[in-house]
């Protein structure tokens, strides 16, 4: 079997196992409205590794990486469009608070199926 | 065996009561733009949180939580002191010397992205440009107020003041952090006298020294001192 997909297979433990592995509920909302439940990786951690430097620095940094193919309602991607909505990802930290973000930037691989959304404070 | 200053050396030197001065100027007349702004849609807006010679005054934004209503978005200044020179070829070297010191007065603005009501989103990026410039404007217009002259301090002591420099901090493209906060520093240059400590003067030389005054019709006149020490 070609190795590529069997990568693009494994996401279902890597990122979408949600018993036995770190996947963790993740709620998307399309531009349009539309709303998806579904497990992937989400992190939500106070360090940024600063381009100059290279030194960790204080900030929070929140990302979450969705396998593609499990996607219905369309891929992530920022909206700096200010006349239109953007895309929104919710989910709970470990003491279950839930967070809501905007998705600022977005890097899908589509030669693996993963899309990687790095995600920006949003006012509910 | 050397000469030691007699006195114990208390109080501030003028380049500490300068940086609390402008600090003071800046929070007293924010205050008072909040009262001024009762009528105005949201009051707030006038509204900047004032702090000296901290190292990371803005840390309350790393962590607030953006749908607290409770929360404080206002823009946050701090003012620090940075350097000052001593040009040679001004005051003396008894008692006093004209300092050209440099205080930078750093502006942080903080804001999230939202909906705005209606089709669209109001991008916090831009917001926190924005909150940041508010507060660039508020901050530059008290400093240069024409009663801010002198920085309401004795005008014998504190010469001028002028804004050398008003430079952001643009957001890295690359780092991505969750917030929106955006930086400015503005270089504020003030020219003030430092004395120096009372001093045994009773072996130097004669001193000729001129003062010169303003006298209450405006008109300038020069006082000078022959054959006495300095106080």
């Amino acid at each position: 079997m070609n190795l590529r997909v069997v990568a693009e297979a494994d996401l279902a433990f890597i990122l979408e196992d949600g018993v036995y592995g770190f996947g963790w509920p993740i709620n998307v909302v399309n531009p349009d409205g539309a709303s998806q439940g579904l497990t992937g990786y989400s992190a939500d951690i106070e360090q940024l590794i600063d381009d100059d430097t290279g030194t960790a620095v204080t900030g929070r940094l929140a990302t979450a990486a969705i396998r593609i193919k499990t996607l219905t309602i369309g891929l992530p991607i920022a909206i700096a469009d200010a006349t239109k909505k953007p895309w929104l990802i919710t989910f709970d930290d470990i003491n279950g608070t839930e967070y809501t973000f905007k998705v600022q930037d977005s890097a899908p691989d589509r030669a693996l199926g993963i899309v990687v959304v790095t995600l920006e404070l949003w006012k509910s | 065996m050397v000469d030691t200053i007699p006195a114990l050396m208390t109080g501030e030197d003028n380049f500490e009561v300068v940086r609390d001065q402008i600090a003071g100027l800046i929070k007293a007349n924010a205050d008072e733009q909040v009262i001024l702004a009762a009528a105005e849609p949201d009051p707030s807006l006038w509204e900047l949180r004032v702090f000296t010679e901290r190292s990371n005054a803005w840390e309350q934004f790393v962590n607030i939580d953006v749908n607290d209503a409770a929360a404080n978005f206002s823009p946050i200044v701090n003012v620090w002191f940075d350097r000052s020179q001593f040009p040679g070829a001004t005051g003396n070297t008894v008692d006093y010397q004209r300092s050209s010191s440099t205080f930078n007065i750093d502006i942080v603005g903080f804001a999230s992205s939202a909906d705005d009501g209606g089709t669209g989103q109001i991008p916090g990026d831009q917001e926190a440009a924005l909150v940041n410039q508010r507060g660039i404007r508020f901050v530059r217009r008290i400093l240069m107020a024409a009663e801010n002259r002198h920085l309401q301090l004795d005008r014998t002591v504190v010469g001028n003041r002028w804004i050398q420099s008003i430079t952001s901090f643009q957001p890295q493209l690359d780092s991505n952090p969750a917030q929106q906060i955006v930086g400015s520093r503005i270089a504020f240059t003030v020219e003030f006298l430092e004395f120096a400590p009372s001093a045994d003067l009773s072996n130097l030389l004669e001193e000729i020294r001129i003062d010169v005054h303003r006298t209450e019709d405006g008109e300038i006149v020069l006082q000078q001192q022959f054959g006495e020490s300095p106080p």
